[in-house]
């Protein structure tokens, strides 16, 4: 029996050129049951479209289920040895993934996000003071790109004068994912790049750049995760060297790539939406919500995929196991029947149920949540405190990927 | 009255990740252990029911519920 067909390729970069497609994400909601959809063209190859909130909910708190490591976590596969030479805790299944995610799970709760409070602001009064100083300019790179890598390098341990290195490497392992390839060699890079995270040089410079700063901390410990992950202990083994540098990496580009997409979304926001802002000026208890609502409306990770690992009906269509199943949490996050007007920004939306920016359920919920909540604030609370006002003045250029919605370049006057 | 009544919380061990909304949400039941990142009970870990649905609801990785009392 033929499966019904998505109307629209989600994989195509090409789609996402002007932001999250709300109107083919709102068709296939509406569609009963799920949508295949086919890459390539390829009879044989394709992933069931998950878009409704309930369904993207009930596939992340299934990893037994819909698994992270049976098959890799974006659209495309890769060979095996390709997984297995980048794989971190983020590609794979209890319990494994839970010993990993443990190591650093402490230093991301609530509670001890709040130790960076200060720094945060300190980096968010220095990207605001350029971007005034500037009048105008490209917020994505004062403003939104500074702040969220110099935050989580700091919890790192990568030095300040390193933070632009990281910029650089993340940028280009996001591009990976788009249609602007590097050359093989770039970052002095010999390995095949399909044994490479992201298939980019980059994740070799970034490979190469942990192992130099794990040594460092090896030889003189200090209060940051690097040593942390240098000398911890996985049923009684330290990490290998793949495991360590495919873990540094994950949290840099975590890290930083998801949280400047909510940054720079905020910009689009405030010109877009200043009503709304004027609202949580005059009152600070709208700022967790407004946070939200910018987190929701920019859904800065399109999606994660799972692998089904056995025959499994989900809105009432039979998944087959081996199948590709995608959640799309920038569809979800859309969803009428949870978030009514979903195309309304709205400061004030009631918190529950939750968006699924944060990846829905289950075990791998977004460690940096709470650290992304807080800068994220943080810099809110600052614009409206200064009275900040900022136009954008330029077409937003969206970074070309089915996998995050980022903006590359964003031209903007303050004043 | 019935929302008052104080239910036992449970902890499932394997699904927690340390996420720690549930200690932000009570800290007088709830403690993350800063070494494991994994949550632990305190005091007498019980709740009245309507805030122990809440947290049940709220922990990411469904690690927390009420432990039934029969």
């Amino acid at each position: 029996m033929a499966k019904p067909q998505t109307p629209v390729d989600l994989a195509d970069p090409a789609l996402y050129q002007r932001g999250i497609p709300h109107e083919a994400f709102a068709e296939i909601q509406a569609a009963p049951g799920l949508l295949w959809n086919a890459i390539d063209s390829d009879p044989d190859d394709g992933f069931w479209a998950v878009t409704r909130h309930a369904d993207v909910v009930e596939v992340s708190r299934d990893p037994a289920t819909y698994s992270s490591a049976a098959g890799h976590i974006q659209i495309y596969d890769i060979d095996p040895d390709a997984l297995e030479a980048r794989a971190s805790m983020i590609d794979m299944d209890p319990p494994r993934h839970t010993r990993l995610r443990r190591l650093v799970s402490a230093a991301f709760t609530p509670r001890h996000v709040l130790d960076h409070r200060d720094a945060i602001q300190d980096r968010v009064d220095r990207a605001l003071d350029a971007m005034v100083a500037a009048g105008s300019g490209d917020w994505v790179d004062i403003v939104a790109k500074p702040i969220p890598i110099s935050v989580i390098s700091d919890m790192m341990g990568v030095p300040p004068e390193d933070h632009d290195y990281m910029i650089e490497l993340s940028d280009h392992l996001v591009a990976g994912t788009s249609n602007e390839p590097l050359e093989a060699s770039a970052y002095g890079n010999t390995t095949e790049l399909r044994l490479l995270p992201f298939n980019s040089p980059a994740a070799h410079g970034i490979n190469e750049y942990a192992r130099q700063l794990g040594e460092q901390r090896r030889r003189e410990p200090k209060d940051d995760l690097v040593t942390k992950l240098i000398n911890a202990e996985v049923d009684g083994e330290r990490l290998t060297d793949n495991e360590f540098t495919n873990f540094f990496r994950l949290m840099i580009f975590a890290g930083n790539e998801t949280t400047r997409g909510s940054m720079a979304h905020l910009a689009l926001h405030l010109h877009q939406f200043p009503h709304e802002f004027a609202r949580v000026r005059s009152d600070h208890s709208l700022l967790e919500s407004a946070a939200e609502e910018v987190i929701r409306y920019s859904s800065p990770i399109l999606y994660f995929r799972r692998t089904a690992t056995r025959d499994v009906t989900l809105s009432g269509t039979p998944i087959r196991a081996g199948d590709k199943v995608v959640m799309w949490y920038s569809a979800a996050n859309f969803d009428e029947s949870i978030f009514p007007g979903p195309l309304r920004f709205d400061v004030d939306r009631p918190l529950r149920p939750p968006n699924v920016a944060f990846g829905g359920s289950g075990p791998h919920f977004c460690l940096g949540a709470s650290l992304a909540r807080l800068e994220l604030t943080i810099l809110i609370k600052e614009i409206l405190n200064r009275d900040l006002k900022v136009e954008v003045i330029g077409e937003p250029h969206f970074v070309p990927s089915n996998f995050v919605n980022g903006i590359e370049n964003l031209q903007v006057r303050v004043g | 009255m019935p929302e008052d009544e104080l239910v036992p919380m449970a902890i499932d061990d394997d699904l927690c990740i340390g996420v720690g909304q549930c200690e932000l949400l009570e800290p007088e039941v709830f403690r993350l252990d800063d070494d494991e990142g994994r949550a632990h009970l305190i005091n007498d870990g019980r709740l009245p029911r309507d805030r122990a649905e809440t947290v049940v609801d709220k922990c990411p990785s469904g690690a927390i519920s009420i432990r039934p009392t029969t």
